[in-house]
């Protein structure tokens, strides 16, 4: 059994690891939506940077040039842009609106990026150990690295929450600036989100009732199909069928969550060709980050979220579909890292991908697909998952 | 049958499906210097290819001998709806027809309407497919004959560092 120094420094480690990985994600998605956009687009994306004939910039600009001939190393050409936009963002300066409330205004990227981080809490990236900490470390030796950082029994309600107050920062945000586009649009943001909780949480709710509990870890390995032990000692086993509300669930959830995270086509609380660009007009510097930073961590959380309900999480197959993969079968049979991460990795793929193609909805076509689609859809699908649970 | 084409997004799966093919033969595709499929062109390094009819910069040509054509007619000076050229009617030794002694282009004015090069009757002067011609001082606008600051023979200073100019004024082929 663990101490409490020895749960606190585990803890911290988990965080640790869990916010770096988070941190390098976002600067590369911001690096991949240039390019990704670029070749939908039939550009290239960033191949270079600003720069003169001569000079620093124009020798990186060179290397990019030449390592444009090599195969796979092509598609790195771009990186000193993301080095360079980070860079900018944390060196320029940081305004604030004369007649702002400085102290909201300065609180509200944070409180807009802590849930976007908390909500990775319970997010379980692998259902058991990953690797033992050797005996010779000092405090956490011989104890166990485990794929998820808290294994509780609500996690799903926890998430539902978490995700529900990041819309406070983007309102009081859009308050805090003192004009009038950012206040129109975190009061859209506010309108939108409502809405869509709705749907996310009944497109949700049809995996839950499959599943019969709220934890994201049994949640996940059972929606995959596979026969699990329950604590009483019996197996368990999602009916095949089952994998019918769970499709449809996907993509009423993966709706509801580019809804969520103010992704186009319902970036309407930020939509700059009518709102300049909405809450954080206002912001600059190293507090536009932070926005940022919450935008792209929502678009992991619900990606993760979807790859664990929906994609049938650290296993191979989505949908319930992993009972028809032999257990004889050496990697693919077993849960793994990588299955998830690259389910992550598709999902916040097609994120830019809709971005590329589909045009911003208007204010009013938002409200009717949220209302009068995606709610009565969404239920018809949790009683078709309640139907499937009550029979089989 | 009409509430199922409202419900199944049709018309956004063929849009996904579109630039969905579209990012796959890019992404495929596209650093590979041998096959192009993208339309944006890497500038400094690629020398673009410009239409025929491009309009870039005033030249004087020479005929076969290595003789300057102009005659000095005045013809482009006189049409010239800006007023940017400036010819001095001169003599040369053993040539019979007038020799401009003088031929100031001042680029700055040009408006690149190419009436100079249609009203020329002797085919001695064109619009060459030199396209950059951004400088910072103002003397670098002006242009004339040899051995002044900056003659109408050359590339100007601020072309010469891209390949995508170097072929253009001094080799004959200016179709390319």
């Amino acid at each position: 059994m663990m101490t409490p120094l020895q749960q606190v420094v585990m803890a911290v480690i988990q965080i640790t690891v869990l916010i770096s990985i988070i941190l390098l994600i976002v600067p590369v998605m911001t690096f991949a939506e240039r390019k990704v956009i670029g070749y939908i687009q039939v550009r290239l994306g960033a191949t270079r940077q600003a720069g003169g004939i001569r000079g620093f910039a124009a020798g990186i600009n060179k290397l990019s040039w030449h390592l444009g001939r090599i195969p796979i190393l092509s598609f790195l050409r771009g990186l000193p842009v993301f080095a360079a936009d980070g860079l900018k963002l944390l060196l320029k300066e940081d305004i604030v609106p004369d007649r702002a409330d400085r102290f909201v205004f300065v609180i509200a990227p944070v409180i807009c990026m802590i849930p976007a981080f908390a909500t990775f809490a319970v997010i379980c990236f692998y259902p058991g150990t990953l690797f033992v900490f050797p005996e010779p470390f000092p405090i956490v030796g011989g104890l166990p690295f485990t794929g998820f950082l808290t294994d509780i029994n609500v996690g799903l309600l926890y998430i539902m929450a978490v995700g529900s107050i990041g819309v406070y920062g983007i309102v009081l945000g859009g308050w805090a600036s003192n004009s009038k586009y950012p206040l129109l649009g975190g009061l859209r943001s506010a309108a939108q989100i409502i809405s869509y909780e709705i749907p996310l949480s009944l497109s949700l709710l049809a995996a839950v009732v499959l599943a019969g509990t709220l934890n994201f870890r049994e949640l996940s390995v059972y929606l995959a199909g596979v026969p699990t032990v329950t604590a009483a000692g019996t197996t368990v086993q999602m009916p095949l069928l089952a994998g019918i509300p769970l499709f449809l669930g996907f993509f009423f959830y993966l709706t509801c969550g580019f809804a969520e995270t103010n992704r186009v086509p319902f970036d309407l609380a930020e939509a700059e060709t009518e709102l300049v660009s909405g809450f954080h007009t206002e912001y600059t510097g190293m507090k536009f980050a932070w926005f940022m930073l919450a935008e792209y961590a929502n678009m992991m959380a619900v990606s993760a979220i979807a790859a664990g309900f929906f994609l049938g999480g650290h296993y191979l197959l989505p949908f319930g579909l992993q009972r028809f993969v032999p257990d004889s079968m050496p990697f693919l049979a077993q849960p793994s890292l990588l299955f998830f991460f690259g389910k992550v990795f598709f999902l916040l793929f097609v994120f830019l991908w809709v971005r590329a193609t589909l045009p911003r909805y208007r204010y009013d076509q938002l409200m009717s697909v949220g209302w009068k689609w995606l709610i009565p859809v969404t239920l018809v699908n949790l009683l078709i998952a309640a139907a499937i649970r009550f029979i089989l | 049958m009409s509430i199922l084409k409202k419900l199944l997004p049709i018309d956004i799966a063929s849009g996904m499906k579109l630039t969905g093919k579209y990012f796959g033969r890019n992404f495929l595709q596209a650093n590979r210097s041998k096959k192009h499929i993208h339309i944006t062109v890497e500038y400094p390094e690629t020398p673009i290819t410009i239409a025929p009819r491009y309009r870039g910069r005033l030249q004087m040509l020479r005929d076969e001998q290595g003789e300057i054509k102009c005659v000095c007619c005045l013809a482009c000076e006189k049409i010239c709806p800006t007023q940017v050229i400036t010819i001095e009617k001169g003599k040369k030794e053993g040539r019979k027809t007038p020799y401009p002694t003088r031929y100031d282009f001042e680029m700055e004015r040009c408006i690149f309407c190419e009436f100079c090069v249609e009203s020329c009757g002797f085919d001695s002067i064109i619009l060459n497919h030199q396209f950059e011609l951004a400088a910072y001082n103002r003397e670098d606008f002006s242009l004339g004959m040899e051995g002044q600051f900056q003659d109408m023979f050359r590339v100007s200073p601020v072309g010469q560092h891209s390949i995508a100019s170097s072929a253009a004024p001094d080799a004959p082929d200016y179709t390319r």
